[in-house]
């Protein structure tokens, strides 16, 4: 982490995000701030979707990279979707989060990143969401102490069968891995 | 190997375009290659061969070296081909034995790897070295320019640029689309950055176009087609009709009196205007124009093409009495037909697209009852008389309505009655329970009023009343009206038999004597209004029980279906698919059953409805003591056959043509039931009317042949306005209300209108014609300008030059729906502000949100549809500058707080800067960046009931959401609608944006593609007004610079046909896009028009003989070219 130099993150993060489809025009962008302006969760964020642009351009993505910012993305598609240079903001985000788990660059209080690994982990190994494994990893790796805060509420979900205590795996699970490695191999492509 | 016999001496010039060639191909490599071709003796490269010393280099070879080609090897042919012709011919040779290659665009520019590049230029130099063996000497040719210059578009830029070719003695004329001239500019309130008022700069210029001789104008007119080429073209322009001639004063009495309001177009749709209309008070013309849409499908629909929206919309204005005059001018019968017509009109209302019809008819009787009731007695209008006497057997309605039409030209008129009584079937036919006698009375006798004779019991055929005792008698024409009088059998056993009657004696004994016998049981066979009427006439006299026996079902019924539910709901019941195949007595010969055969629908037949088939071996009984026969009606024509002159069809009607109403007989016309077989009132009408026409034209000496064919006439759909109109309510139709004291008595059974309930009725009627063509405006105008038949008129135009000044449209904000226009009441666009704003606007200049307060905050959106490449990707250059002039305004006019969402402000022209610094310093918050979205979602108190901006303040990095009063949306300026026809019809080539492509950006802003055809204005990209202006006068000087030259150089590379390989197929000229080809009757061939033909090659393409050619691209020409590219190495 301490070695790579913002600069370098940005040329490392051009490369990736060029390739993306539509990613050429993340060149184009005029700074308007649609992206932010439309964002639910942009005034949750460090830097808005517009500054993390700015920031890619002045080099500076390590500190994106070390906020909230990319975490806080859900997806909703409307920076995509209203963005007049056609820039798949979304997308972006998720290239953001993928250099960030590659460099191991997080926020140093936010463990949204060690969700997000969580669940990635979960899901491939079953195929689906699998409450309890999920919670079981998500605090391990971050704080094993915060469990405790939820036991009740998991007993109580427990009971009403709203979660399974054991995980399910999806039948066809090695044609779900057979995909995703597919994907992930035309990813690193 | 094509090669030619003659040797040649031909020089290669290779340019080095500075670096712009030499950069990529090595050009010492190439001028060694080129030193290796065939008949080659002289080869120079030089840095810039289109120079002087470049040309000189061509010049001093040609004379001293004795050139017979020369080759450049450079840039396109379209920058310098016609230098180095030039050069060429300067030197005495002549400039078709020329040929450029082109190493830069096609190869140096394209290409990176030095090696393969120089290897293309060889080649490419090869290939011209070989093709200009082949070429010929050609003679060019020069055609005189036609003085005159039309501009399309009177915008600013069209009005500066026809201002500066009249003013420099020259002819223009100016075709605007519009009524008026000013285009955008003539809404504009103030213009940045000066301030100063639009109108007090544009009109003079407005009114200066209109009087100046040298100008001709042609507003609310369009260009239809072009031809010709450049010094002479050829323009169709559609002049649309106004309906207003020249004499209009612009007094404006018309208005005052026009029912019939639009939203217009002038105020954005922000106020309404009258039908006839003038955009603004400055229009130039000052004439007024009459918005017709086409003819409205009530109207078409009517038979007699009674003008239904005029009385519609006169009854909704409460003007009961002029209303009843738009219908007696051509329906004589408005209380009749307002009860009893079977109202086509209804079925094909626009209105009923959206919810229901207007109830037409019941609209027509209410005024002609509210005139009863208001004890109005109209005077007939008698016409002077013109001495011609016209006779006319029938008194029904198609007899009555010829001679209410005859008797309006002053015709002097005799009507023959058969019977003691006028009317005809609507007297005898139809129950009082449906048509008063009064009300038919008053209405024959209103008709009678205009001067007509009637002697009633007076049958042809008795007496000795012939036709050609008429004839004798001095009448100068005979117009036989005669219906329909004889029942039509059903040829079944027992129909002989006591208790079966025919319908028309039935109704005719209940109808003239008030009584009838009626059995207890009656079966009615039939499905038409007259086994309707029967059946509830039997009601009314005695009958118990009634049932209607009808062979097919209820949607093929052809009765009037309100009737068909007051009959089931008076109690008689409809027996449905069944066929009454036998009459069935009792032993005293009484009739006691109808047996009836069961059907089932089959295939549909001509008339489209199914066809009724037998259910083998079905059969069903009715008990019955009465029968009333209602299948079909013939005229009783025994009388008239014994006549050699009169035929008779094979439907046993009376032969009559069916465009002119001729009979056999001379002088002798025919019309109604007699004719057409069993028709509706208003059908019988109507061929009454057209015999009234044929006379008229015959005894005036007219060709009645041009009575045949009729024109077609374009229907009026609902809403064709070019504005935004509110979204229109759903409303239900007047319910016709029925008297409760009727029951089934002989008391009429329905009622009419209140005045309240026909004035909301007619409101609802939407005037798709757009003028609802009631005419009343003619009575208004003194000058007697209006000419409600006006048509098109297409003019053919010749003109030397062309000046496309078309102009642009407002981008439309509708399409980014996050910012709410057309969905919030206080999101408008900018021209809407313009208006808003303007003095004469829709609020007299106060700047006011819908619910008329001023507003306390107002955000202006910049970009709106600019810069994004959802929508267009270019900057429209005047958006930042128009809206600081918006703030201003806003400023200077309210007490608002004003935000200015700007991405980048572009204030790039002379004093644009200054006046952004006077708007900061006016206290406008300006915020950079762009709107995410306005919205109505309030999430605190303050935010309530108000507009939500939500943006990033990007200087900030703060989403800020701004609670507003009024939303402007800055949009950008997009192609005008009409520019891709525009661009067919004049060939121009449309490009960024879509709008008209220059010849050249930087060199020859001005010049379309097309030779002779010059852009002004914001078709050729957005621009302002200072440069829409400075461009209307540019290319004012680019069209007389052409006129005055006074002659065009015509290129001989035009097509050419072999004469003896021409074969007369005549493809060509089917093929050829400009009209240059024609064929030769005498030799059987085609022939070329050298001054039509553009070289286009078409022709040649398509040539099966191969007897097309072209000059300069001749088949050796270019085979030589292409071994040439294959041959180097």
């Amino acid at each position: 982490m301490a070695g790579i130099k913002g600069s370098s993150l940005s040329e490392e993060f051009l490369e990736h995000v060029h390739q993306l489809p539509q990613g050429k025009s993340i060149d184009k962008c005029i700074q308007c701030g649609t992206c932010s302006g439309s964002c639910p969760t942009s005034s949750a964020m460090e830097y808005s979707p517009r500054e993390v642009i700015a920031a890619l351009r002045a080099g500076m993505l390590d500190r994106v990279l070390r906020s909230n910012t990319i975490w806080f993305c859900t997806s909703c598609y409307y920076c995509t979707v209203r963005c007049p240079a056609k820039i798949p903001f979304t997308d972006v985000m998720y290239e953001l989060k993928r250099l960030g788990i590659k460099h191991k660059i997080y926020p140093r209080k936010d463990t949204n990143a060690v969700m997000s690994k969580a669940f990635t982990d979960v899901v491939s190994k079953y195929g689906r969401n699998a409450e309890t494994e999920l919670v079981k990893k998500y605090y391990l790796r971050s704080n094993p102490f915060k469990v405790l805060g939820q036991l009740k509420l998991v007993m109580k979900m427990l009971s009403r069968h709203r979660v399974d205590f054991f995980p399910h795996r999806i039948s066809g699970i090695e044609n779900l891995r057979r995909m995703i490695a597919a994907a992930q191999e035309n990813g690193e492509r | 190997m094509i090669r030619e016999n003659q040797e040649h001496r031909i020089g290669v010039y290779v340019c080095h375009c500075g670096t712009n060639i030499s950069h990529t191909v090595d050009i010492e490599a190439v001028v060694e290659y080129a030193r290796t071709l065939p008949d080659v003796v002289q080869v120079r490269e030089y840095k810039y061969m289109c120079s002087e010393p470049g040309q000189d280099l061509i010049k001093q070879d040609v004379e001293e070296q004795k050139l017979t080609r020369v080759v450049v090897s450079s840039c396109s042919p379209l920058m310098h081909e016609e230098t180095f012709r030039n050069a060429c011919e300067d030197a005495g040779l002549n400039r078709f034995l020329f040929q450029m290659s082109n190493i830069r665009e096609q190869c140096s520019w394209v290409h990176s790897d030095r090696q393969k590049a120089t290897e293309k230029a060889k080649r490419l130099i090869a290939a011209a070295v070989r093709r200009v063996h082949h070429h010929k000497s050609m003679e060019q040719r020069e055609a005189p320019v036609h003085p005159d210059a039309l501009v399309v578009g009177a915008g600013i830029a069209g009005i500066e640029a026809a201002l500066k070719i009249a003013e420099a003695g020259r002819k223009v004329y100016l075709v605007e689309k519009e009524p008026s001239i000013g285009g955008h500019m003539a809404k504009f309130d103030k213009t940045f950055p000066t301030l100063d008022c639009a109108a007090c700069i544009l009109t003079p210029r407005m009114v200066q176009v209109g009087q100046h001789p040298n100008i001709e104008l042609m507003t609310y007119s369009e260009v239809e087609d072009l031809s010709g080429y450049v010094g002479n073209f050829k323009v169709k322009v559609r002049q649309h009709a106004r309906y207003v001639t020249k004499d209009c004063t612009g007094c404006g009495e018309c208005v005052s009196v026009c029912p019939c309001e639009h939203p217009s177009e002038f105020e954005m749709g922000m106020s309404t205007r009258k039908a006839i209309y003038r955009s603004f008070p400055q229009a130039v013309p000052n004439w007024f124009t009459i918005d017709k849409r086409g003819v409205p499908m009530c109207e078409d629909t009517c038979p007699i093409h009674t003008r239904t929206q005029g009385y519609v919309n006169l009854i909704a204005q409460e003007r009961f009495e002029e209303a009843l005059k738009v219908i007696r001018d051509v329906n004589p019968f408005p209380a009749i037909l307002g009860r009893i017509c079977h109202h086509p009109c209804e079925s094909e209302c626009q209105r009923g697209e959206h919810d229901e019809p207007i109830a037409i008819c019941a609209l027509k009787r209410f005024v002609a009852d509210w005139e009863v009731e208001h004890n109005l007695h109209p005077e007939p209008v008698k016409a002077e008389a013109n001495g011609k006497k016209v006779a006319i057997i029938g008194s029904g309605p198609a007899g009555l309505t010829a001679a209410y039409d005859l008797a309006r030209k002053g015709y002097a008129l005799t009507v023959f009655e058969k019977y003691a009584e006028p009317g005809g079937l609507i007297r005898w036919g139809i129950p009082y329970f449906r048509l008063p006698r009064e009300v038919l009375d008053r209405e024959i006798d209103w008709v009678l009023g205009h001067g007509i004779k009637l002697k009633c019991n007076s049958a042809l055929g008795e007496n000795g009343l012939t036709v050609d005792k008429l004839l004798n008698d001095g009448y100068d024409s005979i117009i036989l009206a005669l219906g329909t009088t004889k029942g039509l059998d059903l040829g079944i056993e027992g129909e002989k038999l006591p208790g079966v009657v025919n319908c028309l004696d039935y109704l005719a004994h209940a109808n003239l004597q008030g009584s009838v016998e009626t059995g207890k049981c009656v079966a009615v066979v039939g499905g038409g209004n007259a086994a309707v009427d029967s059946a509830r006439t039997a009601l009314r006299y005695g009958a118990k029980e009634v049932m209607i026996l009808y062979r097919r079902t209820r949607t093929e019924m052809p009765a009037i279906s309100a009737e068909i539910e007051a009959a089931i709901s008076e109690g008689v019941q409809i027996h449905f698919l069944v066929n009454p195949v036998e009459m069935i007595a009792d032993s005293s010969g009484r009739l006691t059953k109808v047996k009836c055969q069961k059907m089932q629908l089959g295939e549909p037949d001509k008339s489209g409805r199914r066809r009724p088939v037998p259910i083998e071996g079905q059969f069903v009984e009715f008990p019955v003591d009465q029968v009333i026969l209602a299948i079909s009606q013939l005229p009783d024509l025994d009388f008239l056959v014994k006549d050699e002159d009169f035929d008779l069809t094979k439907w046993s009607t009376l032969a009559a043509d069916p465009d002119t109403c001729e009979t056999g007989k001379k002088r002798v016309f025919a019309c109604g039931d007699a004719v057409t077989g069993p028709s509706t009132v208003v059908e019988a009408m109507a061929s009454g009317r057209q015999a009234a026409t044929a006379v008229d034209m015959y005894l005036s000496g007219e060709d009645l042949e041009t009575l045949r064919g009729k024109p077609h006439r374009p229907h009026a759909l609902p809403l064709m306005d070019n504005v935004r109109r509110p979204e229109l309510p759903q409303q239900k139709r007047v319910e016709i209300p029925l008297d409760p004291d009727a029951g089934i008595t002989l008391k009429e059974v329905e009622k009419t209108l209140t005045a309240e309930e026909a004035i909301k009725e007619a409101g609802r009627c939407l005037v798709c014609g757009g003028c609802s063509d009631c005419r009343v405006c003619l009575d208004a105008c003194e000058v007697g300008a209006i000419d409600h038949c006006m048509d098109d008129t297409v003019r053919e135009l010749d003109v030397g030059a062309i000046i496309m000044a078309t102009g642009f449209q407002l981008f439309d904000s509708t399409v980014v729906a996050r910012y709410g226009y057309g969905k919030f009441d206080n999101v408008i666009n900018s021209m809407e502000f313009e208006r808003l704003s303007h003095a004469s606007g829709p609020t007299g200049g106060k700047i006011l949100t819908k619910d008329n307060k001023p507003p306390e905050a107002v955000a202006i959106l910049h970009c709106v549809g600019s810069r994004d490449e959802n929508y267009n990707e270019y900057c429209s250059r005047v958006c930042c500058m128009y809206s600081l002039k918006f703030a201003h305004l806003v400023k200077e006019k309210t007490n608002a707080d004003v935000y200015n969402l700007y991405i980048d402000m572009r204030a790039f022209g002379k004093g644009y800067e200054e006046f952004y610094k006077r708007v900061l310093g006016e206290g406008v918050h300006f915020i950079r960046g762009k709107c995410a979205e306005v919205t109505k979602v309030a999430e605190c108190q303050e935010e309530k009931d108000k507009l939500i901006v939500v943006v990033e303040d990007t200087l900030l990095g703060v989403t800020r959401r701004l609670p507003m009063d009024m939303v402007i949306l800055s949009g950008g300026l997009t192609p005008g609608r009409d520019t891709e026809k525009l661009s067919r019809i004049f060939g121009l080539n449309c490009a960024q944006g879509g709008f008209f492509l220059e010849k050249h950006p930087k060199l020859a802003p001005v010049d379309a593609i097309s030779d002779g055809i010059f852009l002004a204005g914001a078709c050729q990209g957005p621009k302002d007004i200072p440069d829409s202006v400075a461009q209307g006068a540019a290319a004012a000087a680019g069209a007389l610079s052409l006129i005055d030259k006074g002659k065009v150089i015509i290129e001989p590379i035009t097509a050419e046909i072999d004469e003896e390989q021409c074969a007369g197929c005549q493809l060509c000229i089917a093929n050829c896009p400009y009209a240059a080809i024609d064929y030769d009757e005498e030799k059987k061939i085609s022939v070329v028009t050298e001054e039509l033909c553009k070289g286009c090659g078409t022709c040649v393409a398509g040539c099966p003989s191969g007897a097309a050619g072209q000059k300069n691209f001749e088949d050796a020409q270019i085979l030589s070219e292409i071994e040439g590219i294959l041959a180097a190495n």
